[in-house]
């Protein structure tokens, strides 16, 4: 009976021991969130104005923009935000909303940006109105391989 | 493991009795709803607020059921309705004006094949007879969901106002009244044909405003979109070889054959019948093609175009269909709103 109460007693002892060392401090970091990487040769894949489909009746395969690290060149071979080179820049490289545009010895132009994986793949899509405010267009680029 | 004994014993009638019971449940549930009246003007100035009245009965059959309200309106996409309409209700069941919110594009519709609201109409409801594919559905929702009793009928009186564009245009609206639980329960996406909504297409609008007409009802030969563009903007010449008898009528290829003319009096001429001038075949005797004007025209950083002229062609060039079916050329001016 005696041997019994002892094994109990060390039972106890042992989980209470597991207990106390169990126990650290945890020091959580949230993930950083990764800077967008725009960098490459995009072109448009998909384009709407007024939300009418222009893709299938306008010719947007000659359009091309080549992202740098800061820097863009332009085939502006249709309407677009800009229609020459220059900077780039997000509003928040990390949670960016804005891609603004500066083309050279011209002042900046913001517009929407939005990110997001289509079929796992990669999209940027840009809306704008290039000519009368009242037209909105949408573009939707891809990068070319 | 489903053991279905089709001759006869309790298992049959175990399995007849469960499909029964939930296609007795599938329709006790149907809502009916109809829109017995919508009010709108005739006519109302460019750039003036459209107010219309849908008086609507919301009912419910052997059962009780509690929903938001929802509300859509066909609307031209030039109008960017949207942002510039209000929408709010009475009824018997509640007191007092209702605001409704505007629910936002995309929002997916109950019973809808993952479609939005928006998509949803479109393809339920339909355009309305409009001809230009330049319109949208915009939809509203009540904020809050209200309980129809088994056998009790809602009244219902929904208020819209549209600010409108200065465009001068004649346009089909539709109204569209329904409620969040069912959506449309459209036949479009294999669902029965049902009551859940109802609909109402009132005579024509008429908006007076300067310019063109911007005709979305009658066919005509070439109407171009959007109403409103600069030579920056990417514009839609459409041709609708039907529309009236013309040389081009039955032509299978269709060119296009322009004049631009700049704001320094210049004109550039493109007419010459290749592939980058021939129009799209959209089948039944209709052709687009929309073009960017700075860069079909070839116009420098200093250059800006004032309007254009246009006619279509064949492909030897020699039968030209221009207004009306004459060689008098199509115009069109460049200017925003």
């Amino acid at each position: 009976m005696n041997s019994m109460r002892r094994l109990i007693k060390i039972n106890y002892a042992l989980l209470l021991g597991c207990m106390l060392f169990s126990c650290r401090t945890e020091h959580l970091t949230p993930p950083n969130e990764p800077v967008k990487n725009i960098t490459g040769t995009w072109g448009i894949i998909d384009a709407t104005r007024n939300g009418t489909d222009l893709t299938s009746s306008f010719d947007f395969s000659g359009f091309h923009i080549v992202f740098t690290d800061s820097t863009y060149t332009i085939d502006s071979l249709v309407p677009f935000i800009i229609s020459h080179n220059g900077k780039w820049a997000f509003d928040n490289p990390q949670y960016p909303f804005d891609l603004i545009f500066t083309q050279t010895d011209s002042s900046s132009i913001a517009t929407p940006f939005q990110f997001p994986v289509a079929n796992g793949v990669r999209n940027i899509i840009l809306t704008f109105s290039p000519g009368c405010p009242s037209n909105s267009y949408v573009y939707t680029l891809q990068k070319v391989n | 493991m489903i053991n279905i004994k089709l001759r006869g014993g309790k298992s049959a009638w175990n399995w007849i009795w469960k499909i029964t019971g939930t296609l007795i449940v599938l329709v006790i549930f149907a809502c009916s709803i109809t829109i017995n009246n919508v009010t709108q003007p005739a006519s109302i100035p460019g750039a003036s607020t459209l107010t219309s009245t849908i008086t609507a009965t919301i009912g419910q059959v052997n059962a009780t059921q509690t929903s938001a309200l929802v509300v859509g309106i066909l609307v031209p996409t030039q109008w960017n309705a949207a942002n510039n309409t209000t929408v709010s209700f009475t009824s018997t069941a509640t007191t007092g004006i209702q605001p409704m919110n505007l629910i936002p594009t995309g929002t997916p519709a109950p019973t809808g094949g993952g479609l939005s609201w928006q998509t949803d109409m479109l393809n339920t409801i339909g355009s309305a007879g409009n001809l230009i594919n330049e319109y949208e559905y915009i939809c509203f929702e009540s904020p809050q969901q209200y309980t129809v009793n088994n056998g009790n009928n809602i009244d219902v009186v929904v208020t819209v106002n549209i600010k409108v564009s200065q465009t001068n245009m004649l346009f089909n609206m539709a109204y569209v009244v329904c409620e969040s639980t069912d959506g449309l329960n459209s036949t479009a996406n294999s669902q029965s044909p049902s009551t859940y909504y109802g609909t109402f297409f009132p005579p024509s609008l008429r908006v007076t405003g300067p310019g063109t007409l911007l005709d979305f009802i009658d066919p005509q030969l070439s109407v171009i979109t959007p109403g409103f563009a600069t030579d920056n903007d990417i514009i839609t010449l459409p041709f609708n070889s039907t529309a009236v008898h013309n040389s081009l009528t039955n032509a299978s290829q269709v060119f296009l054959c322009a004049t631009g003319y700049t704001t320094t009096g210049d004109s550039i001429k493109v007419c010459q019948q290749t592939n980058a001038s021939q129009l799209q075949s959209l089948g039944g005797g209709n052709f687009q093609k929309s073009i960017w004007p700075r860069g079909l025209f070839g116009l420098s950083a200093s250059q800006s175009l004032d309007s254009i002229e246009y006619v279509f062609t064949d492909a030897t060039g020699s039968v030209i269909v221009g207004f009306n079916g004459t060689s008098t050329p199509f115009s069109y001016t460049f200017g925003c709103q």
